[in-house]
């Protein structure tokens, strides 16, 4: 039974972080979802109304469907990779191999490192040093990733997982070393190799981690920002532009804030529906596991 | 519980008696000029970074009680959002931008009227002229750019080429330079304002020196892209550009790592404006260049100047005494404007002063102004608005030329679907 002079302490506690979350999360997102039924340049005093019409352009636009082509290649491809390479450099860390530490300090020195800079790094490595290689051993290898559109997509997967492997091999590294170590012993005596060891127990162990690390990562990939605008610019052309990146062009740059708004629902709407999907799929995967 | 109440008591009686300690004998100090913060939004090119740090050294030794509050942004990305921002809640006191924002932002109704301001007496009529909208003075130019193509004035004499006048003389310039082995053109797509910017350079003289109103008429339904003889020619001029400079590197190179080719000897030529001088004297202080109008199809173009650092004063500022002061004392100031002329590398809009930075292009400049061969870049620029319009162009423009699936009339579609976005 919670007495009433407890229930004032909670409250005491509670009201400062209800507020500022109802002020800087609801209330924005409740006023987009108004300016999405608008016409609204975001200068203007006169805010036109003009129903649906923002949403019934969105599956008419180009522009986004090209959008969220790249940011779903983008995010799929970032999945698929930081997964796997989190994991691998987790094993081998796990492993004991020698100079671990360091190891790990370098791989997650990165993550440390805002986005912007980190594109900022990536483009002159891509654009004057490791073109120096074709120089110094007169080889011809095209490295500017970031100058087509052909390969803009490599330059930005190699830029972002360099950056977040770091990160998500932690979360799987602190998740094997929860691991008993018996559970491995007793499956050496069973006669179970190396390979099964991995899949009947590393696997169904690391669940969890696969279910946050997969979650999180495909949510954050999907909110590519900051990496394409000191990278790439969105380009060449739109080749890498991405849904955010599109949303914030036309709401601000573009001056069509309503219709902005309208795409940035949608956008809410398919990382609620990706992230509840992934949730409940991958909590019944742990589950049998 | 009573240390406490006690604690909290203490604190309560000294957050109330705080402001009366401030003052001696309960009145303010009547010696003490008031402290005032003016909010400055600065929208900069490259060029333009480091003069807030000028400014701000002169304010604070003469008027010590005014302390300009900096926001700077990029003006290609970041000014019209920042502006965008501050409508929502309160515009800085000071704004500098471009000439061409004076239209966007004077048409809001938000920008002080600074006719009649004695500070107009110490700019050129141009400056003032420029500044101008709708019949007040919304703004105070400090500066100007030329644009034009800016060319590796020894190249030209090494290979016996004559400076182009028409579009058959500037193709049989490039023949000669390929043959050479020297890159044509300088340019850096992977800044899509580049593009933007030549061909905005292209139509002022290909179009809106003869339709001035083409962009009203744009947006009144009465005229387009994709059926305009004269817009199939100036993007194509892009085209030509693509087709001669630097193979792989078109959409990887920015503005610095081409200037600087250009001033190697890489490259003889570069569409761009007084905004590359700075980088030229960068690498190489006595880097021997000039500027002549890009040659159109007519064989009449003329060098455009560009009106650039533009002060604008909030509408509503309650420091407008303050601001005034400020404008005065920088408007004034002929020390401070020749060290941001000569850092920025730009013409004088402020009367009497000369910059005393090195610039061979002042020869070319001084030929063409002498021949009455100028025009305004806000023939165009206050005809299509920058952000949303001609930017996104200038991407369709990027994608017409790098992807085969991309046709010039997709771009020019392209332009005529945001017909609604052109207005400045």
């Amino acid at each position: 039974m919670i007495n009433h002079k407890h229930k004032m302490q909670y409250l005491s506690l509670i009201i400062p972080a209800m507020l500022l979350f109802s002020f800087g999360v609801i209330l924005p997102a409740i006023m987009g979802i108004y300016y999405s039924f608008t016409s609204w340049n975001g200068m203007t005093p006169e805010i036109p109304w003009v129903g649906l019409d923002n949403y019934r352009n969105i599956f008419h636009d180009s522009y986004v469907k090209n959008a969220w082509v790249f940011t779903i290649k983008f995010t799929l491809w970032n999945t698929v990779l930081q997964n796997v390479f989190a994991l691998l450099f987790a094993l081998l860390l796990n492993a004991g191999i020698k100079g671990k530490n360091i190891f790990r300090t370098m791989i997650f020195i990165p993550c440390l490192i805002s986005p912007i800079i980190v594109g900022f790094i990536w483009q002159r490595i891509f654009l004057n040093i490791l073109p120096y290689l074709n120089i110094l051993f007169g080889t011809d290898i095209n490295f500017l990733l970031f100058g087509s559109a052909d390969t803009v997509l490599s330059g930005l997967l190699l830029a972002n997982n360099w950056q977040w492997i770091g990160y998500w091999m932690l979360i799987y590294l602190a998740a094997l070393q929860t691991i008993p170590k018996y559970l491995y012993e007793a499956a050496k005596v069973d006669g179970a190799s190396r390979f099964r060891q991995f899949f009947i127990i590393t696997v169904p162990m690391l669940a969890p981690a696969f279910t946050i690390s997969i979650v999180g990562i495909t949510i954050g990939s999907l909110k590519v920002y900051e990496l394409l605008v000191s990278a790439t610019n969105g380009g060449p052309g739109r080749s890498s532009t991405s849904i955010i990146y599109l949303i914030y062009n036309t709401a601000i740059n573009g001056r069509q804030y309503g219709y902005g708004s309208a795409i940035s629902i949608t956008l809410i709407a398919a990382l609620l529906v990706v992230a509840l999907w992934q949730l409940s799929f991958l909590r019944k995967k742990e589950v049998q596991l | 519980m009573y240390r406490k109440k006690l604690l909290i008591l203490l604190l309560t009686l000294v957050l109330f008696m705080a402001p009366c300690l401030v003052f001696s004998n309960g009145q303010p100090d009547s010696k003490s000029p008031e402290k005032i913060t003016l909010r400055v939004l600065a929208g900069q090119s490259t060029t333009d970074a480091g003069m807030e740090k000028l400014i701000d050294e002169l304010c604070e030794q003469t008027y010590p009680n005014i302390k300009l509050e900096w926001d700077i942004v990029d003006w290609g990305k970041g000014f019209q959002p920042k502006m965008q921002l501050y409508m929502a809640t309160e515009l800085p006191d000071i704004m500098i931008g471009k000439a061409q924002d004076v239209a966007t932002w004077g048409s809001q109704n938000v920008l002080a009227d600074l006719s009649g301001k004695s500070y107009l007496e110490y700019v050129l009529p141009e400056a003032v002229e420029s500044g101008s909208y709708g019949g007040k003075v919304n703004g105070v130019v400090f500066n100007a750019l030329y644009q034009g193509v800016y060319y590796n004035k020894d190249l030209f004499k090494k290979y016996n080429v004559k400076v182009p006048q028409t579009q058959n003389e500037l193709l049989a310039a490039v023949e000669i330079f390929k043959a050479n082995g020297i890159i044509p053109f300088e340019t850096h797509f992977a800044d899509t304002w580049s593009i933007g910017n030549m061909t905005m350079q292209f139509a002022i003289n290909d179009l809106f020196r003869d339709t001035p109103d083409w962009g009203d008429q744009f947006r009144a339904g009465k005229v387009n892209y994709v059926d305009s003889e004269k817009w199939k020619s100036i993007y194509q001029y892009n085209k030509l550009l693509f087709d001669n400079t630097w193979t792989d590197e078109a959409f990887s190179i920015q503005q610095n790592m081409a200037d600087a080719r250009m001033v190697q000897g890489m490259a003889a030529m570069k569409v761009s404006g007084s905004w590359s001088i700075q980088n030229f004297l960068d690498v190489d202080p006595d880097f021997n260049f000039g500027v002549f109008p890009f040659p159109n199809q007519f064989g009449e173009a003329k060098l455009i100047y560009e009106p650039n650092i533009t002060f604008m004063v909030s509408g509503k500022t309650k420091y407008a005494e303050a601001v005034d002061q400020v404008l005065e004392l920088i408007l004034s100031n002929k020390e401070l404007a020749l060290k941001i002329y000569d850092q920025t590398k730009t013409a004088p809009m402020l009367a009497g002063i000369t910059p005393t930075f090195t610039n061979p292009s002042q020869s070319d400049i001084d030929k063409y102004v002498a021949e009455g061969n100028i025009v305004d870049a806000g023939v165009g620029n206050n005809q299509l608005v920058w952000g949303g319009f001609q930017d996104e162009n200038a991407l369709d423009i990027v994608e017409w030329l790098y992807d085969p699936n991309k046709s010039l009339s997709d771009a020019l579609t392209a332009a005529d679907s945001r017909r609604e976005n052109s207005r400045p």
